[in-house]
């Protein structure tokens, strides 16, 4: 499949037609209802801004279209500077941590709407690079990006009421969903919404699975794997997690860990605050690891790995060209040869002819170096931070459940920290001994 | 009020208790009323009665969950009878009685008749009934005698002025209590107790004899007998379901390791020939029979040493199949962008140890013949072995 601008016209020309009417009912509402005439007149100008780009995107043309893509020269400096894995990674932090530390202002619902017709006109506006409107209209890849706004409005709205309530317990009230305690407004209500959506799953359903190919790909082959290769979407996380680990750690250990950590949530918790309302404030650690673990080890992966992954697994920028040639210096080291090479110049080996014992040893010390970082790092740091900055969980906690909490956590920020020494130091393992297949 | 389609079940049962208590309040204050002051009581207006009772049923809200239950109004009766209350100071007509209980039906709603609601009217009706009798016998232990009761055994009074809605333990009460409904003195429950209340016999059709048919006849042996013959056979019914049961997953389980053994046969023989190792020029990667036979024939150069080796086309990593590149001089995978030098040793990306090498040598007939029934692993020091490389 090969798009051209012609092909994306039509597309585009509604696409823009969409945001229009959004905007125009956005300003009929504002109007009619909220008697905020001002704000109404701004976004049916809005909504006028998106009718004449709407036509101007019918057009098809290549003249007009450049009307309404982004500047050659901006997209060219998103590929070239700043399209790699590190930056990708600090930006959505970034944007997570602005987010969380300005939520108060940003859930307002006008906030909240400007912000989604800015990513809906900056997706827009993209769309015109025929790059990135390929791989943004894949069929594999039109669910994640319909997901992604899915994910954004979810999130909007549970920290919007997370923010009413802190307000209203901040002015000693009780939560919102405490007023209307034990009711259920069932019939119609419920029914009818139930059956509204029904309906409406089923028109997006049959009109999906009429509109768009099915991402059929060559007959398997065991000598031949797809480039790229990608893992089902909600795996491209993990994906991205065997980059930086062993296969064994990326998926085996850290999955079951990440699962039995889910599970774990519940008996580590001991605030008891927060139950069956949304809140913030009342439980920041929580929420602050919760949404790290989700949003950004995992959310965000999977954005990468879906847009941003090309060939051979390269780092590729949202306008680049997917070219299976692209060549990217890569030569990663482990942590024993940095130690011994860089400091002692030569690489412990066990003599010819050695016992198998008497080889495990020169392996033992041979990784010697990372095996003393990862044994301080998950069994004298829980200790320390029990001591300093935990102080108060530990004492909440107890022993075990405290242990059990920075553990996890230590195992979750095993990945950050690992993608952080790849980036910066070139380290593929901390502990390598491939001999027996164990690597970290 | 609430709109009705919007009241919680809780809203319900309070509006329902504001009636109910609103009507059970005559009951309550009756009984204090008839101890105490039966002859100050008469004297005053009746028109006093209502605003007095309105309190109670003025505020639903306060009213105990329940209304009254049958502690309640025993414990109303009971210090009712105790001290003396102002209160229930009129001892009216009957009407001017009724007449708070009267008002009750408005705040209930006629639809949501609860089970509180019934129970409230039936005490009303009792109270009501009891007012006739009040008067005179203002001891009464018993709040709410039932109507029935009144009917029943107070032949004197009235006709009842509600009829319907009994519940056992008032009807239970007036047999026991004898006669007369409504408050009684001691002695005339004393003289009360011994009366009898006779029953009337029930008269019951008689049956009809059964005709021949339908008597049972006695269990033939040899019928019992041949229902039990894969009971004898097989031990018991259950152990000829579970018999069958078992047999049904072995013959499962038969088919399932079936399964793993499809008909066809994709493997190519393990050991094949390549051609003349000339064919090979150096440091060159042949792609050749990776389609077919997944393997990399490399002429390259490994520890100073020219040779020629056969690397398996599976990725160290996670088993993805990488890809030649020409123009980078380099095995790169496309899972996770593991890459590899042309003599199959990792350099990027997660591949923790070298490509495999298959067994490789020179037939009888000098042509390269690669074995892929021998792997040689790089990190266990395989690749020293003659059989891992042909020597050019
Ligand atoms: S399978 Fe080859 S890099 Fe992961």
């Amino acid at each position: 499949m090969h798009l051209t601008l012609e092909k994306l016209a039509p597309f585009l020309g509604s696409y823009y037609l969409v945001l229009a009417v959004m905007n125009a009912v956005f300003g009929y509402f504002l109007w009619e209802h909220k008697k905020n005439i001002r704000q109404a007149v701004f976004w049916t100008v809005v909504a006028g801004a998106f009718t004449i780009m709407a036509s101007i995107a019918y057009s098809g043309q290549q003249k007009l279209m450049e009307l309404v893509s982004l500047p050659e020269a901006f997209r060219g400096f998103v590929d070239g500077n700043l399209a790699n894995p590190a930056l990708y990674t600090i930006g959505t932090s970034a944007f997570l941590v602005t987010m969380f530390l300005f939520r108060k202002v940003l859930v307002q619902p006008v906030v909240a709407w400007g912000l989604l017709v800015l990513a809906l006109l900056l997706m827009g506006l993209s769309m015109a690079d025929v790059q990135f409107a390929e791989i943004v209209t894949k069929p594999d890849n039109v669910p994640i990006v319909a997901m992604v706004f899915l994910l954004g409005y979810f999130t909007w709205l549970a920290t919007a009421q997370a923010v009413k309530n802190d307000e209203r317990t901040a002015r000693g009230e009780d939560p919102l969903e405490k007023l209307n305690n034990e009711k259920i407004l069932v019939w119609p209500d419920l029914v009818y919404t139930e059956l509204i959506c029904m309906v409406a799953v089923t028109a997006v359903l049959t009109y999906w699975a009429v509109g768009l190919q099915a991402p059929l790909e060559d007959a398997a082959s065991s000598v031949k794997t797809p480039n790229p290769s990608k893992a089902p979407w909600y795996f491209l996380g993990l994906q991205e997690m065997l980059v930086y680990f062993d296969p064994w750690m990326a998926g085996v250990v850290l999955p079951s860990t990440i699962v039995a950590g889910l599970m774990a949530i519940p008996y580590l918790d001991f605030n008891k605050a927060g139950n069956g309302y949304y809140t913030i404030n009342q439980r920041k650690f929580a929420y602050l690891v919760f949404q790290f673990g989700f949003l950004e080890l995992w959310v965000t992966l999977i954005i990468l790995g879906t847009f941003l992954r090309g060939p051979n697994w390269n780092f590729f920028g949202p306008y680049e060209q997917w070219d299976a040639h692209k060549v990217v210096a890569l030569n990663n080291v482990d942590l024993s040869q940095f130690f011994w090479l860089g400091l002692v110049g030569y690489m412990p080996k066990a003599p010819d002819g050695a016992s198998e014992i008497a080889k495990f040893g020169w392996i033992l010390w041979r990784e010697l170096p990372g095996i003393i970082v990862v044994v301080s790092y998950l069994a004298l740091l829980p200790p320390f931070l029990g001591l300093t900055i935990f102080r108060g969980f530990y004492k909440r906690m107890g022993l075990i459940r405290f242990m059990v909490m920075s553990n996890l956590l230590l195992m979750m920020m095993l990945l950050p920290i690992k993608m952080v020494l790849r980036w910066t130091i070139n380290l593929k393992y901390l502990i390598s001994i491939p001999e027996y297949l164990l690597n970290l | 009020m609430v709109d009705p389609k919007k009241m919680s079940v809780e809203e319900i049962l309070a509006a329902c208790r504001g009636g109910s208590s609103s009507s059970s309040s005559p009951p309550e204050s009756k009984p204090a009323l008839a101890k105490d002051e039966p002859s100050a009581a008469t004297g005053k207006p009746a028109a006093s009665k209502p605003v007095e009772s309105k309190p109670a049923a003025g505020k639903p809200a306060g009213a105990k969950p329940g209304g009254m239950n049958t502690a309640d109004i025993l414990a109303a009766a009971r210090g009712g009878a105790a001290k003396s209350e102002p209160a229930s100071a009129s001892d009216g007509p009957a009407p001017a009685k009724s007449a708070p209980g009267a008002k009750s039906p408005p705040a209930a709603k006629p639809g949501a008749m609860s089970v509180a609601d019934i129970l409230a009217a039936a005490r009303k009706g009792a109270g009501a009934a009891k007012e006739t009798a009040a008067e005179e016998k203002p001891a009464a232990k018993k709040a709410p005698p039932a109507k029935p009761a009144a009917a029943k055994a107070a032949a004197q009074a009235e006709p009842e002025p509600v009829s319907g809605a009994k519940d056992t333990s008032s009807i239970l009460a007036a047999a026991r209590k004898g006669v007369k409904p409504g408050p009684i003195s001691k002695e005339e429950a004393k003289q009360r107790a011994t009366a009898t209340i006779e029953k009337p016999e029930k008269s019951m059709p008689v049956r009809p004899a059964k005709p021949a048919y339908a008597i049972p006849s006695p269990p033939v042996a040899a019928q019992s007998d041949r229902r039990d013959f894969f009971a004898v056979v097989a031990g018991s019914f259950l152990a000829v379901g579970f018999s069958s049961f078992a047999l049904t997953n072995v013959v499962w389980l038969l088919g399932l390791a079936r399964f793993m053994f499809p008909n066809v046969l994709t493997e190519p023989p393990s050991k094949f020939k390549v051609g003349f190792s000339a064919n090979f020029a150096p440091d060159t990667v042949s792609d050749n029979f990776k389609a077919q036979f997944g393997v990399w024939v490399v002429n390259t150069v490994y520890e100073g040493q020219r040779q020629i080796v056969a690397l398996r086309t599976v990725c160290t990593h996670l088993g993805c199949t990488p890809n030649w590149l020409e123009a980078e001089q380099k095995f790169k995978c496309p899972c996770h962008g593991s890459g590899f030098y042309k003599d199959g040793v990792n350099f990027e990306g997660p591949a923790p140890r070298p490509l495999e090498r298959y067994a490789i040598q020179l037939a009888d007939d000098g042509q390269l013949e690669v074995d892929k029934s021998r792997i040689f692993y790089s990190e266990k020091g395989e690749w020293g072995d003659s059989a891992s490389f042909v020597a050019v």
